[in-house]
């Protein structure tokens, strides 16, 4: 069966378009900022989750293809006068050059090396950008706040920026959706369930997980230039927060890796509880706590996430959740 | 018709009274910001709200602000914990406009925090004045409704060279030794090309890491025969470095250091204190800041005296005001002056009444560049601070430059 013909393969991309589009209809400033936010996460999750939930490599260097493509598109966009979009993509396209490059020394590695590797790449990538002239070195890049004049002023580029990140977010669960019902994808998981035997059984693993690799790394660039836009400047110190790398690995596994909607879900979950927790009166200053005492449980007593939970429970959900 | 006559009277004395009562209305007036309550740079962003909200309760107490047609202003602080992080702030100063209805925003803590805040204030036609972000370049982006209370960071290390020229003419040979940060990047550029200017030699010229804990590598590569050591970054490593600095016996004529040194909690260092010099965008001291002065330079002084600030905010929050809670209650001093000139609290008017403003406070002097750069600070200078032993040995903080407002003489660091 073709993946496209089941609902579990429609279910999360229509539901982050219905959420985007009642955005967009609703037009409402602070509703945009929070689901931007949100939205920002569910894209990052979910093309971590090419990587980690279908191959099984646990990578804490995604943030890296966030911090160095933004850098890149935001440098197009701010330096070379590029469109928003083309910038966007530019970027895209050099995280996803830059993790085939990386891809054919890292994927060697496998386990706990391969995840310390990562933080490595992490470490390497702010340090490369703090002493790049072009880039601004310390300082970083800013953009005039005039540069949103060609965009129909400040507010009509926020919506714009807005309406990218939502085709981005749809873009990255589309791909998620075909890489897992995709023979390609079959190949991954048998990686993930165990290499010597994938490769035995003539999966080239190599050539996959540097395909994986780069497609999960095409998106947070693109992303990353998008918020850096919406920003009006970008700096080292935001550009490769290893905690966003950690949260996004959290927030897979709230959700259920190697499911298309469980990183959605879980970046949803975490993200809003933890925006709700910032802003209510009665835990604005145990926020923090409140978010980790929540995790421990979710991993103590559900360590599938809610979607591998629900799939297991329900099996009958198994055609729904995917 | 004696009865209908009453009843007329009646009516009008109410109507009047009604009349006469919308006439004293109070508003509310929100100011919105968010605060560092938890994440790398609480210390200072707590102190700077403690000022802020030292000024809401003073003015509120003091009946408010009046406006020419008899509304009495009241002010009130709406705030969120922005965790130290960006992601967040432009999220939260967007709730802060559109549903806690913000009429004034203050911004975060921090150049980069403060840069993120910026864009939104601009976009929703809101005025921010900056406390506690010193970089210059969000002046360079084209915003006319943002207001820095600080000297930028391009003027933040230039006088301690002014002072060196003073103490030992023959100091020739530095070593800057940086934060890797916008702030602390764009002081020390500028603090380079100011020292090559006067002639001097920059013999070292490192950034370090944010976070970084070990100084050695940097401590080592100062080359024989330095005069001054100048850097630094925020609180956290610049009181590491000057320790290790001291640790290590290094010998120089004036170490210069950003941040950390005014900061009453930077004497905990002990010996490590002696001698280091910071410079510091106000301190309790600084008295000379008052009606005699503003007489002299012909300016309107405002607000409290420095003596009156040090007291209420030592009653209200138990420990000496650094900088940084001067900086948070002046921003609401001159956020409430504007709104008394402009008779307003319209974003135009105010805005205007801000690009006017020239006056002196216990803070220092305020004025805004109104051309190329709009919102600068062009008006304020930096003041320098040596931690010194006074005649029991207990270490105190004195200022030492510039020479119009010093306590004590400057003393060389090490020989």
């Amino acid at each position: 069966m073709r993946p496209w013909a089941r609902l579990g393969f429609w279910l999360p991309l229509a539901a982050v378009f219905v959420w985007g589009l009642v955005v967009l209809l609703i037009g409402e400033d602070t509703l945009r900022e929070t689901t931007f936010t949100l939205m920002m996460f569910v894209g990052m999750a979910s093309s971590l989750n090419i990587l980690l939930g279908y191959t099984g490599y646990v990578s804490f260097g995604h943030i890296v293809f966030f911090g160095l493509g933004g850098y890149f598109g935001f440098y197009l966009l701010s330096q070379q006068g590029l469109w928003l979009l083309p910038a966007a993509v530019g970027g895209g396209l050099l995280s996803g050059v830059l993790a085939g490059l990386l891809g054919l020394a890292v994927l060697r590695l496998r386990g706990a090396y391969f995840a310390l590797a990562t933080i490595g790449i992490n470490e390497a990538a702010r340090a490369f950008v703090s002493n790049f002239g072009p880039f601004g070195g310390a300082t970083g890049l800013f953009v005039n706040f005039q540069a949103y004049q060609a965009y129909g002023g400040a507010g009509p580029a926020l919506w714009t920026t807005f309406t990218y990140l939502w085709l981005v977010t749809l873009a990255v669960l589309l791909v998620s959706a075909l890489v897992q019902g995709s023979r390609f994808g079959l190949g991954l998981m048998a990686i993930r369930e165990d290499e010597d035997a994938a490769m035995v059984m003539g999966v080239a693993a190599p050539r996959a997980k540097t395909i994986a690799f780069m497609l999960s790394a095409f998106f947070p660039g693109i992303i990353g230039t998008l918020y850096f836009f919406k920003n009006g400047n970008v700096e080292p110190g935001d550009a490769f927060q290893l905690h966003m790398s950690i949260e996004a690995l959290v927030m897979i596994m709230l959700g259920g890796q190697g499911t298309v909607a469980g990183p959605a879900l879980g970046a949803v979950v975490y993200q809003g509880l933890r925006g709700y927790l910032l802003t209510s009166p009665l835990f604005k200053s145990l926020h923090l706590a409140m978010a980790g005492l929540f995790l421990l449980l979710i991993v103590l007593f559900v360590p599938a996430g809610a979607v591998g939970w629900l799939r297991h429970r329900f099996p009958r959900l198994r055609k729904v959740l995917t | 018709m004696r009865r209908l006559l009453f009843l007329l009277g009646a009516l009008t004395v109410t109507a009047l009274l009604a009349g006469g009562m919308a006439g004293a209305a109070t508003k509310n007036v929100v100011i919105g910001f968010t605060a560092s309550q938890t994440g790398k740079l609480n210390v200072e962003a707590i102190r700077q709200i403690n000022g802020l909200n030292l000024w809401i309760e003073q003015v509120n107490e003091a009946g408010g602000v009046k406006l020419p047609d008899g509304t009495v202003l009241k002010f009130q602080a709406k705030f969120y914990d922005d965790e130290s992080k960006k992601e967040r702030v432009q999220e939260l100063y967007t709730k802060l406009i559109n549903q806690d209805k913000a009429d004034f925003l203050i911004s975060p803590y921090s150049s980069g925090l403060a840069d993120a805040a910026a864009v939104i204030a601009q976009q929703y036609n809101r005025i921010l004045i900056s406390a506690g972000a010193a970089s210059d370049s969000t002046y360079k982006k084209g915003y006319t409704l943002i207001f820095q209370v600080y000297t930028p960071a391009s003027r933040y290390l230039t006088g301690a060279l002014d002072l060196l020229a003073k103490m030992d003419p023959a100091a020739k040979k530095l070593a800057i030794i940086h934060e890797k940060d916008k702030f602390s990047t764009d002081v020390v550029e500028a603090l380079k090309k100011y020292a090559e200017g006067k002639g001097y030699q920059v013999g070292l010229y490192e950034g370090y890491e944010p976070g970084t804990t070990d100084f050695a590598p940097f401590i080592n590569k100062i080359p024989a025969g330095t005069d001054a050591i100048l850097g630094g970054g925020h609180f956290a490593d610049t009181s590491t470095f000057a320790k290790q600095l001291h640790e290590k016996g290094i010998k120089a004529k004036m170490v210069a250091l950003l941040v950390a040194p005014p900061e009453p909690k930077f004497a905990e260092l002990g010996e490590a204190a002696v001698g280091v010099i910071g410079p510091s965008q106000w301190e309790p001291l600084a008295t000379t800041y008052n009606k005699d002065t503003a007489q002299k330079l012909n300016l309107p002084f405002v607000g409290p005296s420095v003596e009156e600030f040090n007291k209420a905010y030592q009653a209200k929050y138990k420990e000496t005001p650094s900088y940084h809670s001067a900086g948070g209650y002046v921003a609401g001093l001159l956020l409430g002056e504007a709104i008394k000139q402009a008779g307003s609290t319209d974003t135009a008017k105010v805005k205007e009444a801000l690009d006017k403003m020239d006056l002196l406070t216990f803070y220092g002097r305020l004025k805004f560049d109104t051309a190329k750069d709009h919102g600068l600070q062009i008006g304020h200078e930096m003041i320098y601070t040596q931690w010194q032993k006074d005649a029991q040995g207990k270490l105190v903080n004195q200022i030492v430059w510039p020479e119009a407002f010093r306590t004590a003489e400057a003393k060389l660091y090490r020989q």
